[in-house]
């Protein structure tokens, strides 16, 4: 017996040794070899409660911007419920794997000059806002876009046949994504959240989403996008606690080249339950920035 | 070595297997089931009547279409100063109303019957309901899990559900004050709770109960029902009504700017 475990634990060490030798990407593909439980309709199971990390379009050579840092974890936030998503699980696979902006690999966005100096000369008059127009998107409580919802509110996957259902608790978005093959709505039709399609590629769902308007931002430093916008999603479960997320960001107005960006949804406490993001209901922004009240009520009704 | 069956003994086995399902139709109709056998509600659904405007009897007006009362026995059973409360609210209509003036989330059960489409996406142990309307959405926990304890209100609730036969029953409270039940001024208190019920009719209708609670407000329980009708047209998708951003771009979108937030 003993010997047996002194041979067993031989092989491993020339194992091992064998698995440091190969190279990362190697082990990459080796990760991707963990294979999903399935739905009833034969998809990666991805269903539970995710905290989202890594998600961001933070770019190299940034103007500098009065705003906050209102995506990023840890950061002071009056909210009642969640200062954050605890996630406990093991979580190693997640060891060297790149988050953010990982194409362009020096983070260099691709703008297009006449929309970078448009961007550049919209960001001073933010704060304080020279308008309605340059009041930060999140600050109005309208549904996110593609890469606006925050880390500190968790989301949650369900599954049914033909259908993948993203919702978060940021602001009570819901993504209904068909996964029947339907076709996207028609081009007039223009939505804050664009309008999703999912297909099963192998291990990976893939989400393309069109028909977004122009009136979200993607990050800090990209306070607005156009309604050519175009993104396309890959969800693949790498492992019990993790899903790999990259998102492809297309703007032919405002950049020359698709922006891939990579992150994960590592799993949260299974018990959680989403909790009721109420946003406009309390919000008094813009009653502030513009003296007075958004809905009035009885009396101020003049103003 | 298929044995040759003569043209009567398939109009017999078709007569027999024909009995089968019409004895299961009696019981379930054209209900569509999920895995679990429960009915399975899944899909969009939109009512079709003028209850957002006024749950009672009330007379058309401009913006304001027509209707009978989906009270149960016609009227809502106010305290006295109550009623004196929904005939003020009614009266300042136009600038109080909190989902369709100031946008809010419109609460239980009027999510219900706004002029909006909602989904409903049914899983074995939560119930999503997805609303066009502000994008408003509720969790029905199926999972036999209690209301939270010392949790505060919502505006949409806190939902527990669990079937009794082919029927979803809702128990919905932690509501907020501040949502009223349409558009005509009727309201409720924090200590409003909803009992909801949806009985499939067939696979395209679900009737719709809700019992009304609030000892604050009512002097008895009450009741309102309405049929919802699956729409069926193709392609049908929830889309976006972001009330409160044309609200912002209708009232500061010409405004000046006069001070910074905090």
């Amino acid at each position: 017996m003993k010997a047996v475990l002194s041979r067993i634990s031989a092989a491993t060490a020339v194992l091992a040794f064998v698995v440091t030798a190969v190279p990362l990407s190697a082990q990459e593909k080796a990760a991707a070899k963990y294979v999903a439980p399935r739905t009833a309709d034969n998809h990666p199971d991805m269903q539970g409660a995710w905290a989202r990390r890594g998600v961001g379009l933070q770019e190299a050579n940034a103007p500098s911007t009065p705003l906050g840092d209102f995506g990023s974890t840890g950061q002071p936030y009056p909210t009642v419920f969640n200062t954050g998503v605890f996630t406990t699980q093991d979580r190693s696979v997640l060891q060297g794997r790149p988050a953010g902006v990982i194409d362009p690999a020096d983070r260099v966005l691709p703008w297009r000059p006449e929309a970078d100096a448009a961007r550049r000369a919209f960001i001073p008059k933010m704060i304080p806002p020279a308008s309605l127009a340059y009041v930060e998107k999140a600050a109005r409580c309208v549904l996110p876009g593609p890469l606006e919802a925050d880390d500190r509110h968790p989301y949650q996957i369900i599954q049914r046949p033909g259908y993948f259902v993203m919702m978060y608790e940021y602001n009570h978005v819901t993504r209904v994504i068909p996964t029947d093959g339907r076709a996207h709505v028609g081009s007039n039709v223009q939505l804050f959240m664009g309008d999703p399609v999912g297909h099963r590629e192998g291990e990976t769902l893939v989400v393309d989403t069109t028909n977004f308007n122009d009136k979200t931002s993607l990050g800090r430093t990209v306070p607005y996008h156009s309604d050519a916008l175009h993104t396309v999603e890959r969800f693949t479960r790498i492992d019990p606690n993790v899903l790999d997320y990259q998102i492809t960001i297309e703007d032919p107005k405002m950049f020359t080249r698709p922006i891939k960006i990579a992150g994960t949804f590592q799993a949260a406490d299974p018990k959680t339950e989403l909790m009721e993001f109420a946003c406009a209901e309390g919000s008094q922004v813009l009653p502030n920035v513009f003296g007075f009240e958004l809905a009035p009520g009885r009396g101020q009704a003049s103003k | 070595m298929t044995p040759k069956r003569g043209p009567r003994f398939k109009a017999v086995l078709a007569m027999f297997l024909s009995v089968i399902p019409a004895v299961g139709q009696a019981q379930t109709g054209n209900i569509p089931r999920g895995p679990d056998g429960k009915p399975d509600l899944s899909g969009v659904w939109q009512v079709l009547n003028s209850a957002a405007w006024d749950l009672q009897d009330h007379t058309g007006a401009l913006d304001f279409p027509p209707g009978q009362s989906v009270v149960e026995g016609g009227t809502i059973p106010y305290l006295p100063a109550a009623a004196a409360k929904q005939r003020d609210n009614f009266e300042h209509r136009e600038t109080d109303d909190p989902a369709e003036v100031t946008c809010y989330l419109p609460g239980v059960p009027r999510a219900t019957y706004m002029p909006f489409p909602f989904e409903i996406i049914q899983t074995p142990n939560v119930i999503v309901f997805s609303y066009e309307f502000a994008h408003a959405r509720r969790h029905v926990f199926t999972d036999g899990s209690p209301h939270p304890a010392g949790f505060p209100d919502f505006w949409m609730g806190d939902s527990r559900g669990r079937w009794e036969g082919d029927t979803l029953v809702v128990d919905v409270t932690n509501l907020d004050e501040r949502t009223w039940l349409d558009r005509a001024g009727n309201f409720h208190s924090d200590a409003l709770h909803v009992v909801a019920r949806y009985t499939p009719i067939d696979a395209s209708h679900v009737m719709y109960e809700a019992t009304l609670e609030d000892p604050k407000v009512f002097s008895r329980p009450w009741k309102i029902s309405m049929p919802l009708y699956r729409r069926i047209d193709k392609n049908v998708k929830i889309l976006e009504y972001e009330c409160v951003y044309y609200l912002q771009d209708k009232r500061y979108g010409n405004a000046k700017p006069v001070g910074v937030p905090q």
